[in-house]
């Protein structure tokens, strides 16, 4: 009797198990059956009134039976949450094609970022950064670089003036002399920062940017100019670059060059950017000029040294191409937010 | 400079160059010597021939028009003209079917008004040679027909324009440019004739000469022509000056221009008969004294400069511009030619400070060979005699009491091996100097060691490196080796402030900013109009003065002073964006802004400015509603954080304290307090000047003195260890009045706080409809951990209750 019962409890739950349409429905039939006071715990009651030989067998049998309906349970309870994840992700599904939230990005000004570049390069190879006064003596911009007063020279450098003694720094040399005069040698450093020239138009803004370097030491020669540019510029614009040399006049080199590294887009064959002669004038060099020293009061022979120097916004518009000028100081976001790195 | 290669023919071979001009070119600019343009006038005049007009009929259906049948040699071409002042019989220029004419203009086989037409005769302006022109040229009889035009008029001549950097004053004339030429190619130098045929009289009877400013004029030398005919120059003269871009102005003004462009000597001639008391005289001015310039402009000399004189005015600034009183004209019948060395100095301090440049000063001011002055004299002399006749003196003054010596240099070989990097020879070393002109003596005793004696029209060289380039130079630069030095020493620390701007844009940066960069001059009237009273910047913390640091020679009024904000720019940048259609944008500036300090020195100080405009949110996703300026401040926090500031505040200036900067928003705006001392601002930008300038969307700027937040930097700091326990929240809203500042309830939260909390922040704060007017409601959050252990409840109530019973005691708020 009672086991027959036990038999109709396992067949009507298995039939109940199967037919939950949701997890949380299987989970009421669970209570339902398996429960605290579900039909299992039920028939166990009756097991009382049983003859005491029968008992045994019908523990074992209810024992049975509730492992298969745990079993069972289990069965469809993976795969009820299977079905129910689906639909849940199926009904979240997005358009994927929607544009994704977009946060503004920071970028470097080009001008900062040839710098930061340039920088980067010669520290590895010891040199150190330094900066200067913009309103600047005129000891420091001229005199003390070769380029005495009344000197023609001058005019090729075109003078913002501030008082008879002041001018905005034509270029980044006096940074030069402000080391030369107050840092132990041999030195190596790098100056740079804006730099001011009254000469505005398609291609010259009155305020532009400059980085230079400048080495010391007890046997510098022109080779290791040449050696140290080809350096840079095989880092800076990539590898297998050229540059070549010629003959130029700084009042503050001697002797003196203008640097042309072979043309990074065209790599030499000729192209625009390079107007067809494979070759860029990247910037100036030269050895140190005895007469620098000797403002800066350093003892030559026993030292020498060379310098170089380049137009940060020519950098830009080299490695950029960035193609007119005016951008620089424009700063049309626009414009700005290509800088990425 | 303009260099006619024909000219420069005349003093060296470089007839092989004609054909391929851009070799010589290459070896020019090699040598420093930039080539920057290379001009061929012959190219341009292909197909343009000498015709001779056979008939002239009219043309039968124009009556404007003329028909002429044309013979160009061998053919005859019928061509058809508009113009009217030719006849049968003249010889023309024609441009035959090929020809292109400037202004790209193909002339082509074409049929006028129904009749053939196979060229077309030019007139000058047609073929670019004149601005303008009265009909077609005729040209003189003996021109010969068939003939190039280019060829008969010498337009086949090929121009350079040289760039001559400021050391090389020797290459600026046809004859010095030669001599460097012969120098680089090994060929054989010409001097040109220049021995004039004299006559008995003397000069030094003519015209007195006295050198009183010796120490400006080393040489001058001068002579008498008697009887000259002023007028046109000859064809062949005008055609000299005007290849190289001068004017031909008469026959005597041109010689002395010729010898100039020749020689490089440049050289004045007088009307002898308006030099007063026959007597030149030569000395600095006379302090007030006025002058007028050959074309006619009154300047009043400062008595610095050098003077040509009579016996009691001057007829000329030295070396720089003659007189309006002492010219050659037409009336002209003799002169006194002058052919000088001034001192470069002298003569660029005249030229600059009267702004008066010319040829000559150009010259004199870079260097011009004292050694030539008596061969420009001479060479001069002879061509006037050619051109314009005339009786010349004999006995040329030359006054030249010292001459000027070029100092010897001593230089070893070694030397030069060890600046260039790569070993010099010795033969190619003396051999170099000596095509340089130089004498060369070896110095005995020091094995390849020499004196060089550099030629008096080498100005730049000087010294042993000058003659180290010379090598280099000759040589070839190509010739350099590749090496790199070592370096036997730590390197030195970066500047300070250069790292801690890097550090500064990374940071700003990373927040989402586009770094701008402005000059740093502005036009003191709109930066004026725009800060308004200095005042509020200075109580913001900016060393700012109310002199402002003028520009002397200012391009424009738009950039005549040093600026002495960062705002002022990054506004104007704002104000740019957001007219080209750029709705929002997030700019910061790192740079100087100047003031003239207590001492009148110029300071020079370190700024950050921020500009930001619209909403940093997506189009479809419009959830973040806050005043911008709140963005900014979260930016500037982020940097105090990364800078290692924990101790700031912002501050409200008082109302009425009239802090607030003009362009600013008059309730959003604060001060920040760094360790007791204001170094900024932040606040929403002013809605009038919004309005103003049409900006429809929420704009912010903020500036920092960066000199100021960089104290103390870099500052250290210790990372704290990370408690595992479990963080409680509390929450609590307030309803407080509008005038209670959030920031204060905050601070006195984390004073009552102390041990337990370890944040607080506000996570809405409502003013509206629904509150009562002059009240709002502030929901603020505490977050409590206990770093040793679980937070238990009595330990949570003890911290609540001490905080809300500070704040019942401090604001009377409680909670709602």
């Amino acid at each position: 009797m009672s086991l027959t019962k036990l038999d109709s409890i396992k067949e009507s739950a298995l039939a109940a198990f199967k037919a939950a349409p949701g997890t949380k429905e299987l989970y009421d039939l669970k209570v339902q059956y398996l429960g605290k006071s579900g039909s299992l715990t039920e028939i166990m009651k009756e097991m009382a009134s049983l003859p005491k030989e029968e008992k045994p067998l019908f523990g074992k049998k209810v024992n049975e039976v509730k492992q298969v309906l745990e079993a069972a349970y289990t069965e469809a309870e993976e795969s009820l949450k299977k079905s129910e994840i689906s639909a849940k992700m199926a009904a979240e599904e997005l358009d994927m094609t929607l544009p994704g939230f977009v946060r503004n990005k920071g970028s470097q000004h080009p001008v900062h970022m040839v710098i930061d570049e340039i920088f980067g390069i010669m520290s590895r190879i010891g040199y150190s950064v330094r900066t200067g006064p913009v309103i600047e003596k005129d000891y420091y911009n001229f005199e003390a670089l070769n380029i005495p007063a009344d000197h023609p020279a001058r005019d090729m450098q075109d003078t913002f003036f501030i008082d008879k003694t002041h001018v905005l720094r034509t270029h980044t040399s006096p940074i030069q002399i402000h080391s030369l005069e107050t840092e132990e040698l041999p030195l190596r450093v790098i100056g740079t920062g804006p730099v001011f020239r009254c000469d505005s138009d398609i291609s010259h803004l009155p305020n532009f940017h400059q980085i230079e370097a400048l080495c010391v030491d007890e046997k510098i020669s022109m080779a290791d100019l040449k050696g140290t540019i080809s350096f840079f510029v095989r880092e800076y614009f990539g590898p297998g670059l050229k540059t070549r040399f010629r003959p130029s006049f700084f009042p503050f080199t001697e002797p003196s060059a203008e640097v042309d590294c072979s043309c990074p887009i065209c790599k030499g064959k000729g192209c625009s950017l390079c107007k067809q002669s494979g070759w860029i004038e990247i910037g100036g060099c030269g050895l140190v000029n005895p007469k620098v020293f000797q403002s800066a009061k350093i003892e030559y022979p026993k030292y020498q040294g060379f310098a170089f120097g380049f137009g940060v916004e020519r950098m830009a518009i080299i490695k950029y191409g960035i193609e007119d000028i005016r951008l620089f100081p424009e700063n049309d976001v626009r414009f700005l937010r290509q800088f990425i790195k | 400079m303009k260099i006619s290669l024909k000219w420069l023919q005349d003093y060296v071979d470089v007839k092989e160059f004609f054909t391929k001009p851009e070799e010589l070119a290459e070896a020019l600019t090699r040598a420093g010597l930039e080539v920057e343009e290379i001009t061929n006038l012959a190219k341009d005049f292909n197909h343009v021939v000498v015709g001779h007009i056979l008939e002239k009929d009219k043309h039968p259906n124009a009556d404007k028009l003329s028909l002429c049948r044309v013979s160009t040699g061998d053919v005859v071409h019928q061509i058809v003209c508009g113009a009217q002042n030719h006849k049968a019989g003249d010889n023309v220029i024609v441009a035959l079917p090929g020809a292109v004419l400037p202004g790209n203009f193909a002339i082509k086989k074409s049929a006028v008004r129904g009749v053939d037409s196979a060229g077309m005769l030019c007139s000058l302006k047609e073929l670019g040679l004149a601005k303008e022109s009265d009909g077609i040229e005729i040209l003189p009889k003996e021109a010969p027909v068939g003939k190039p035009y280019a060829e008969y008029a010498g337009y086949d001549d090929i121009t350079f324009e040289l760039k001559v950097t400021p050391n090389r004053a020797d290459c600026l004339s046809h004859f010095g440019l030669a001599r460097e030429v012969a120098t680089l190619t090994g060929k054989e130098l010409k001097a040109p004739e220049s021995a004039p045929k004299t006559s008995t009289q003397s000069t030094k009877s003519a015209i007195a000469l006295d050198v009183k400013a010796f120490d400006l004029c080393p040489r001058y030398t001068g002579r008498f022509i008697k009887g000259v005919k002023v007028g046109p120059s000859p064809a062949w003269l005008k055609k000299r000056i005007e290849s190289v871009g001068l004017n031909s102005i008469n026959n005597i003004v041109d010689v002395t221009n010729y010898v100039m462009m020749e020689l490089g000597q440049p050289l004045h001639a007088f009307d002898a008969n308006f030099i007063g008391g026959k007597k030149i005289v030569v000395d600095r001015a006379v302090a007030g004294e006025s002058f007028i310039t050959l074309d006619g402009t009154e300047i009043k000399l400062t008595g610095e400069e050098l003077t040509i004189r009579d016996a009691s005015h001057p007829v000329c600034l030295a070396g720089v511009v003659g007189g309006k009183n002492s010219g050659v004209s037409e009336a002209t019948a003799d002169i006194f030619l002058e052919s000088a060395y001034f001192i470069p100095m002298s003569a660029r301090k005249t030229s600059r400070s009267h702004g008066i440049d010319t040829d000559s000063a150009y010259r004199f001011s870079r260097g011009v060979d004292p050694d030539g002055a008596l061969r420009g004299l001479n060479r001069a002399t002879a061509l006037i005699l050619e051109v314009a006749g005339g009786e010349a003196f004999g006995d040329p003054h030359d006054f030249y009491p010292n001459p000027v010596k070029k100092n010897p240099v001593t230089i070893s070989v070694q030397t030069v091996s060890d600046r260039l990097g790569y070993e010099a020879l010795e033969d190619k070393f003396v051999d170099f100097m000596k095509r340089l002109g130089c004498q060369v003596t070896a110095v005995s005793g020091s094995g390849a060691t020499y004196s060089i004696l550099p030629p008096t029209f080498r100005f730049d060289l000087e010294q042993d490196m000058d003659l180290v380039e010379e090598y280099a130079r000759l040589n070839g630069y190509e010739h350099i080796p590749e090496t790199l030095p070592t370096f036997a020493k730590a390197p030195s620390n970066h500047d300070k402030v250069f790292m801690l701007n890097r550090s500064t844009s990374d940071v700003v940066r990373a927040e989402g900013y586009q770094q701008a960069f402005n000059f740093a001059f502005v036009g003191s009237k709109a930066e004026k109009a725009f800060t308004g009273n200095i005042s509020t910047l200075k109580a913001a913390g900016f060393a700012i003065s109310e002199k402002e640091i003028r520009i002397m020679n200012p391009l424009n009024e738009e950039m005549d002073v040093m600026r002495s904000t960062l705002s002022f720019g990054l506004f104007k940048n704002l104000n740019t964006n957001f007219h080209y259609g750029n709705m929002m944008g997030r700019l910061f500036e790192i740079g100087s802004t100047f003031s003239v300090k207590e001492d009148g020195a110029y300071g020079e100080s370190a700024h950050l400015g921020f500009a930001l405009w619209g909403k940093n949110d997506n189009l479809w996703n419009k959830s973040l509603h806050y005043p911008i300026v709140f963005e900014l401040k979260a930016t500037v926090e982020a940097l105090l954080k990364t800078l290692n500031i924990s101790s700031y505040t912002w501050v409200t200036p008082a109302a009425g304290a009239s802090e607030v900067p003009a362009f600013m928003h008059q309730g959003q705006y604060a001060q920040l307090l760094v360790e007791g001392k204001k170094v900024g601002f932040i606040g929403t930008l002013h809605p009038v000047l919004l309005d103003d300038n049409k900006i429809r969307v929420p704009a912010a700027i903020g500036e920092f003195d960066l000199d100021q937040l960089y104290k103390g930097q870099p500052r250290p700091y210790r990372i704290q260890s990370v408690s595992k326990f479990p963080v409680v929240e509390r929450d609590f809203a307030f309803v407080m009045p509008k005038t209670l500042k959030v920031g204060d309830v905050l601070k006195d939260i984390r004073k009552a706080a102390s041990g337990l909390l370890l944040n607080v922040d506000v996570f809405d704060s409502y003013e509206g409809d629904k509150m009562e007017a002059g009240k709002k409601s502030v929901a603020i959050r505490l977050w409590l951990q206990d770093k040793n252990g679980t937070l238990q409840e009595n330990q949570i109530n003890e911290v609540t209750t001490k905080v809300l019973e500070s704040l019942k005691k401090n604001f009377d708020l409680s909670v709602r």
